[in-house]
Order: C-alpha cells, then sequence, then structure tokens
C-alpha cells in the first residue's frame, strides 16, 4: 500500500467497504460452541431415553455424567484463557457482549439446575431450561443477524411450551433433544461452514 | 477536487486503518498490518500520524515477553470518520 498518494472518491469508497467487510468476518462466530453443547444435550437426552427402558442406572445416571463432562470442559476453558496466549487480536464489540452474556446465561442456567436438584419437578425444570436457551438462541440470531438462529429460537419456544404439557419424562427428553437439534446443532453447524467459507477467502487487496 | 476532504483520512492506509478501527472495539497492530497488507514501518508511520491527530489510541506494553501494541478510534476519530464519510457521498453524489 502507497504512503499517501492520491485517490478518487470511488477508491475512498471502495477502502472503505473492503475493511468494513474484513472487520465484519471477525465478528463471524465459528459456531463450535453450538456444535459441541449441543451434541452433548443431544446425547445426554438420546441416552436417557435409552435408560428409560434399558435401565442401565438411575434415571439421572446420562445426565450426571453430562455435568461432570461440563464442568471439565469449563475448568479446561477457564485454563486456556489463564495459560495459554490468546489467539484473537481483535476485540469485537459482539465478542464482548457474548463473553459478557455468557455470564448471564451460565449463573440462570445454575439457578435452575440448582433448582431442579433441590426440588422443582424436572417435568417443569426441563421447559424452563429449554426456555432459556431459546432466548439465549435468539439474542445470539439478532446480534449476528442469523436467520437459522431464529428459526431455531422459535422451534425451541414452541418445544418447551408443548412440553408443558407432557407428563412422560421420556416424551420430555425427545422435545428436549429436538429442540437442541434445532436451536443448538443445526444452526451451529450452519454457522460453522459459513465461518469456514469465509476463512478460505484470500484477504483483501487495499 | 478533494479539497474539504480530511487531508489525515485521505490517505490510503491511514483511511484503512480507520475503516478497520471503526468496526471493532480495539485491535492490535499486527492485525492491522496483516489486514492491511502494509508494511511495519509504513504502518507505524501512518499509525503515529493517526496518533497525533487525535483519531485513535495507541496503548503500547508487553505480553509474554513480547511488545504488544493496540489501537484503539477515539471520539474524535469517530466524528472525523463520519465527516469523511459525508463529504465523501457529496462529491460522490456531484459526480453523478
Amino acid at each position: 500500500m502507497e504512503k499517501g498518494s492520491e485517490m478518487s472518491g470511488q477508491q475512498s469508497l471502495l477502502i472503505i467497504q473492503q475493511m468494513i467487510e474484513t472487520a465484519k468476518q471477525e465478528q463471524k462466530d465459528d459456531g463450535k460452541a453450538w456444535i459441541i453443547w449441543g451434541w452433548m444435550l443431544f446425547f445426554a437426552s438420546l441416552t436417557t431415553i435409552l435408560n428409560q427402558h434399558f435401565r442401565w442406572g438411575g434415571t439421572f445416571l446420562f445426565w450426571n455424567i453430562f455435568g461432570i463432562v461440563s464442568l471439565l470442559l469449563a475448568f479446561i476453558s477457564i485454563g486456556k484463557r489463564l495459560f495459554v496466549k490468546r489467539q484473537h487480536k481483535v476485540k469485537t464489540y459482539t465478542r464482548d457482549l457474548f463473553n459478557k452474556l455468557n455470564i448471564g446465561f451460565f449463573i440462570s442456567l445454575m439457578f435452575i439446575i440448582a433448582g431442579i436438584n433441590l426440588g422443582i419437578s424436572p417435568m417443569i425444570g426441563f421447559p424452563l431450561l429449554m426456555n432459556l436457551y431459546a432466548f439465549w438462541v435468539l439474542i445470539y440470531g439478532a446480534v449476528l443477524n442469523f436467520k437459522p438462529s431464529y428459526v431455531g429460537a422459535i422451534i425451541t419456544w414452541i418445544l418447551a411450551f408443548g412440553c408443558l404439557f407432557v407428563h412422560r419424562f421420556e416424551l420430555l427428553m425427545v422435545f428436549h433433544g429436538t429442540a437442541v437439534l434445532f436451536g443448538y446443532i443445526i444452526p451451529g453447524h450452519i454457522a460453522n461452514r459459513e465461518f469456514r467459507k469465509l476463512q478460505s477467502r484470500p484477504p483483501n487487496q487495499v | 477536487m478533494f479539497k474539504e476532504l480530511d487531508p489525515i483520512l485521505h490517505s490510503q492506509l491511514r483511511l484503512a486503518v480507520m475503516s478497520l478501527l471503526i468496526s471493532v472495539k480495539e485491535a492490535e497492530f499486527t492485525f492491522i498490518k496483516e489486514k492491511t497488507n502494509a508494511t511495519a514501518g509504513n504502518l507505524s508511520v501512518q499509525v503515529q500520524k493517526l496518533k497525533e491527530a487525535g483519531y485513535i489510541e495507541v496503548v503500547k506494553q508487553f505480553k509474554d515477553n513480547y511488545p504488544l501494541t493496540t489501537c484503539q478510534i477515539t471520539k474524535k476519530g469517530i466524528e472525523a470518520f463520519e465527516n469523511y464519510v459525508k463529504a465523501l457521498q457529496g462529491y460522490l453524489n456531484t459526480d453523478n
């Protein structure tokens, strides 16, 4: 790039457009968190349904395993942030907002989980969890203007509402698994595919 | 032709830096260098000019024994950028 050569209005506009487009790419999410948590929640729901049939252990055996794995992943993530050199060379408003909202989401999640462990029926607790998932998915979709998340949030809310009228735990797990499939997994994979496509583009030449 | 355009911003690299910084909270020097394809020397000079104009804030620190320079756009910088874009739109409209 030249130091300060004469530019036409069109050239100036092109530079602004290219650079803003480059910065926008940084706002893109790779969807990995949705994929990981989505599949974990999906398998916890699925194995709980199977466990109801085959009786490998207590009703919440696989949810307890899920809890342990989640804690391990959380510790790894915190450890990475503290001890491994950070990868992001740029701080975006979106990433900053998500980091803060994540804390709120986690606290709300723990609040409901604690409630279930302290006596709230899982038949109410799981719809509340799904309601929280839907809200978080909607925020994500709204901030990133990502349509699959809008659709996912609506489906998750419909399923959460439907769960209030379900009386069998197995069916509740089917609803829960379906909700994470549409709310987390599918949007996560779409976001990941879009992110990889964007990453494979050649850098802008100003 | 572009007399009224802010001369600080009316330079390819400085405009590119400002356009990048307007969309993010803050960016490392290496990130800006990578995205603008500029040389470190040239970028340093242009960043310094933007800093002197009060358009950006430059923080130099050390992380893991390596120098780390981060840049952030200031309020004055945002205003200047907006005015530049407005002026540019005016010129382009006149051209059409």
